[in-house]
């Protein structure tokens, strides 16, 4: 449940004004000068993120690195149009000129009343670091990182090449509108991952694996170890040797658990993003409230399940989000939303507005996307094809608005009679949404998240996020392998 | 709180950095310094969507002590903070291994004059508000004149401003400026349920060579039609044909596969066949970064080596890989002048053109695929394997049929190279990867 009390906390005093230097009066005085061309809307947004990173490879550890990001991005907004002015020098005068830039998108000047700030509430906290990174020693850090990359190179001696990094952020955030929100955060965030390559005669594979989201150090000693981590790496790396190319055609495909979510992330989450339906340009925008595929399938958005890498207290507007349902029985039930799009369309928000940075405009994204689970045994799934496709472990994938979308396989394995037989790899999955979320025809019991090291492209933008699927069976799909 | 820097103090800025590291005990120190400002508005139905005009600065830091490396970056320049940050990077290189091929490079005798390369142009600084919000309202106004688009993405006009800065302790200081400018617009066909999409764009570093507005319009209108009512077709081998961003898309696969550092590691499969055959003999493939006025054209690189011409596969025999020194040093090569970041990365990497016209190119196919664009991830550098979603143009008898959709492409391009058929003569430098069209003589395509 979400608290709903006031935070003694966020106001009126203003954390991390070390880091950004400004007062209240200041952050009135930015919101005055963005609005001063008859903006509706204004906001400043400053960052604050030191990022740390450590790297072994060639049996020694190479590199280590520490980055800091500091700037503050103003925004005004004037019906369906945006200006928007970054800087990163955070002296009065440049946030001024950042101000003005944005202010230029609106033409009717004015004289704006001073913004009084509100009270915020407080958020649930979602946030699940103890021994937070940044903070750690490095030395521990090192640790992790040649611990990961040493079990990895023992796992197998087919095993010639491995890499292992860790990299660890704090993003510290604080928001101000002219509705009068002031908000902060403080968004912890770590990655340790393992790439192996292994090698028999002539043939050379990769395998990967990782693990974190927004936890601290003491995840890696019980919920995914480095030990888990390099030999996951190192098992798929050398399986893949023995693969043989996956078939091609059309033919039924069966999903596993957890990874498979990448396919709803691009067949169904991103056409749900609400600036494609405002604009009219996903295939989903006539379709609110209508059936779009199998009744077996509901899927939600929740950007609040505690420790997950897509998970924040706020979003990058100040809005808290919710767990979202966007499909509920195959019927379009909700939209991944934004201030913007939300005012633009009269919908209630639902806390999706993120951004890359302060560089960017916030734009509705996804943060943990997953289909629920369903009523079928995952073996019985696998019983009922007589001959498909099981596709296991994915790299990525990709969709445009019309829906077309695909997603690449790392491995998988044929299926026979009803049973998983010779493991093959690298195929591409290719469909079209509305047509594949009708084919669903059996969805598992056994709900699982992907790994804790997923990155979201869109409009140039890098997002973090996570995404979860129970087994899946399609009952038609092409396949694009390299064997006919 | 100390003031921060003018754009004139930054080689000042540099070399003091430089000096505040070794006087911390780091035997080597690089600093690189940009600063750029940025204009960019994306009109959408006749109106300005979103307006943004921004200044940043950055600095990036590699410190080496005793054969051991740290790095660090901040895009705050207060100096006490990069002070901190240089302390600490010493520091950390203390906590690293020991690696013999860490160094910064040999200073240079050779110097590329910034000037002779045409990289900066004064006019992009000089176009006020109205010209650009206009220039893309104009582009996007003349493709919806056109009835058979039914949705647009808007279009999209940018220009970049940047300086950029090297100093190191060798004694090398260096500082070019560079501009950019882009024009695209993005489109829709078709009925909701029935829609296809594509876009189209021209970038370019000086102002004046950019395509108008009607150029780009008329080319993403017929990019997009072309695509309406496709069909599914018959899982089958056939040759298919790359456009030329569709090579340029190859080009980029190719360079992360002869880019040192996947060579030294061993995770790229050109790695040990420097000399050997490795592509059709119509396949010659360069990187150069003084090409004037393009777009991957620098006077140095990121480590402050002069950049030059290097052929890397010389009438499909592997001539060279390209390294930054780190990667020339573990391959027992020279740096190509390809230092990017941390890492190597391409200057104008291309596949010099050929002798057919492309559409004599189609009209040699009998039956095949004509690629105009790929969805999706699946290239593999560890085994050169390809497989993507793909959209094209089905070929029967030399001509055009009709447009085929939800269909992959499978390979390798170890294997692709060798097919290469035919070469185009349309080689255009869009990007700093690219290549013009070319005929590969079998592929798999998956379809129903």
């Amino acid at each position: 449940m979400t608290d709903r009390r006031p935070d003694p906390k966020a106001f009126p005093r203003i954390p991390y004004e070390d880091h950004f230097r400004l007062s209240l009066s200041d952050l009135q005085r930015i919101l005055g000068i963005a609005q001063s061309s008859g903006g509706r809307f204004a906001e400043v947004f400053l960052e604050y993120r030191i990022y740390s990173f450590v790297l072994m490879e060639e049996d020694i550890l190479k590199e280590t690195a520490e980055t800091i990001s500091l700037g503050a991005g103003i925004r005004v907004v004037s019906g369906e149009k945006t200006g928007f002015g970054y800087t990163n020098d955070l002296a009065f005068d440049k946030i001024r000129s950042a101000a003005l830039s944005a202010a230029a998108i609106a033409a009717s000047p004015t004289t704006s009343k001073v913004v009084d700030f509100k009270a915020a509430l407080s958020p649930r906290n979602v946030y699940r670091a103890r021994e937070v990174p940044s903070r750690a020693p490095l030395e521990k850090k090192i640790g992790l990182v040649r611990d990961a990359y040493a079990f990895c190179r023992k796992a197998s001696r087919a095993v010639k090449k491995a890499k292992a990094s860790l990299q660890d952020s704090v993003q510290y955030v604080m928001i101000a509108n002219s509705d009068g929100l002031l908000v902060t955060d403080a968004r912890p965030m770590v990655k340790l991952t393992c790439l192996a390559i292994a090698e028999k005669g002539r043939s050379r594979e990769y395998g990967f694996s990782g693990g974190g989201g927004r936890v601290g150090l003491e995840y890696f000693a019980s919920e995914r170890t480095p030990r888990t981590i390099g030999e996951e790496a190192a098992r798929e790396a050398r399986g893949l040797l023995e693969a043989r190319p996956a078939p091609a055609g059309e033919m039924p495909v069966v999903l596993s658990p957890g990874h498979a979510g990448v396919l709803i992330h691009e067949a169904v989450g991103h056409l749900l993003e609400a600036d494609f339906n405002r604009k009219k340009t996903s295939v989903f925008w006539d379709k609110f409230g209508r059936k779009v595929g199998s009744e077996l399938i509901t899927i939600y958005d929740d950007p609040t399940i505690p420790a997950f890498r897509g998970s924040y207290n706020i979003d990058d507007e100040g809005t808290v989000p919710r767990k979202t349902l966007l499909i509920e029985k195959g019927v379009i039930k909700g939209l991944l939303q934004d201030r913007l799009s939300a005012g633009l369309m009269n919908m209630p928000l639902t806390g999706h507005a993120r951004r890359q940075d302060f560089s960017d405009i916030p734009i509705p994204r996804m943060a943990n996307t997953y289909i629920d689970k369903g009523g079928d045994d995952p073996a019985d799934i696998i019983r009922s094809v007589k001959k498909g496709f099981y596709a296991d472990r994915f790299q990525g994938g990709q969709v445009e608005d019309s829906g077309k979308f695909t997603f690449s396989v790392s491995s998988g394995f044929l299926i026979e009679n009803g049973k998983l037989t010779a493991p093959v790899k690298q195929a591409t999955l290719i469909g079209s949404n509305v047509d594949i979320l009708a084919k669903i025809e059996r969805v598992g019991h056994d709900l699982t998240f992907g790994l804790q090291t997923g990155t979201c492209s869109k409009e140039g933008q890098d997002v973090p996020v996570t995404d979860g699927c129970p087994t899946l069976k399609i009952s038609m799909m092409t396949v694009g392998g390299l064997e006919e | 709180m100390t003031a921060a820097p003018r754009a004139d103090d930054l080689p000042a800025l540099a070399e003091r950095i430089v000096r505040f590291g070794r006087s911390c005990g780091a035997d080597e120190v690089e600093v690189s310094v940009g600063e750029g400002t940025e204009f960019s508005v994306d009109v959408r139905l006749g109106e300005v969507e979103n307006l943004v005009e921004a200044g940043s600065r950055s600095l990036g830091l590699r410190v080496i002590k005793d054969e051991k490396t740290a790095y660090a970056s901040s895009s705050d320049l207060d100096e006490d903070t990069l002070k901190r940050l240089v302390r600490n990077a010493v520091r950390r290189a203390e906590c690293a291994s020991r690696d013999a091929f860490s160094a910064l490079p040999p200073l240079s005798k050779r110097k590329v004059d910034p000037a002779a390369l045409s990289i900066y142009d004064p006019e992009v600084g000089r176009l006020d508000s109205k010209t650009k919000i206009g220039l893309a309202l104009e582009t996007e106004r003349i493709a919806l004149s056109d009835a058979r688009i039914t949705n647009s993405y808007g279009a999209n006009f940018v220009t970049n401003d940047g300086t950029a800065v090297l100093a190191n302790s060798k004694g090398f200081l260096g500082r070019f400026q560079k501009t950019y400018c882009s024009l695209s617009v993005g489109l829709q066909a078709g009925a909701t349920d029935e829609r296809v999409e594509d876009f189209w764009f021209s970038s370019q570093t000086r102002f004046g060579a950019l395509e108008t507005p009607e150029q780009i319009a008329r080319t993403a209108v017929e990019r997009t039609v072309r695509q309406l009512r496709p069909r599914k077709i018959k899982t089958q081998r056939v040759p298919v044909i790359f456009e030329p961003m569709m090579t340029s898309g190859l080009l980029g696969f190719l360079f992360s596969c002869v880019a040192g550092t996947a060579v030294y590691q061993k995770s790229s499969f050109l790695a040990g066949r420097l000399g050997r055959r490795i592509a059709a003999p119509a396949v010659t493939v360069v990187d150069d970064g003084l090409l004037p006025a393009k777009l991957g054209t620098s006077p140095f690189d990121a480590e402050g080596v002069p950049t030059r011409r290097t052929v890397v596969v010389r009438k499909g025999v592997l001539a060279s890989y390209l390294c930054n020194t780190y990667a020339a040093r573990k391959l027992k090569l020279k740096s190509t002048g390809n230092a990017d970041g941390g890492g190597v990365g391409p200057n104008n990497f291309y596949l010099e053109a050929g002798p057919h016209a492309p559409a004599d190119i189609i009209r040699s196919c009998e039956k095949g695929l004509l690629l105009v664009r790929t969805l999706g991830h699946g290239l593999n550098p560890v085994t050169g394997d390809i497989s993507r979603g793909a959209f094209g143009l089905w070929i029967e008898k030399g001509e055009i049929a009709y447009p085929v959709s939800e269909v992959t492409i499978s390979g390798n391009l170890g294997e692709l190279l060798k097919n290469v058929e035919m070469v185009g003569s349309d080689l255009e430098f869009r990007g700093s990867v690219c290549g013009p069209t070319i005929k590969v003589s079998e592929m798999m395509v998956a379809g129903t």
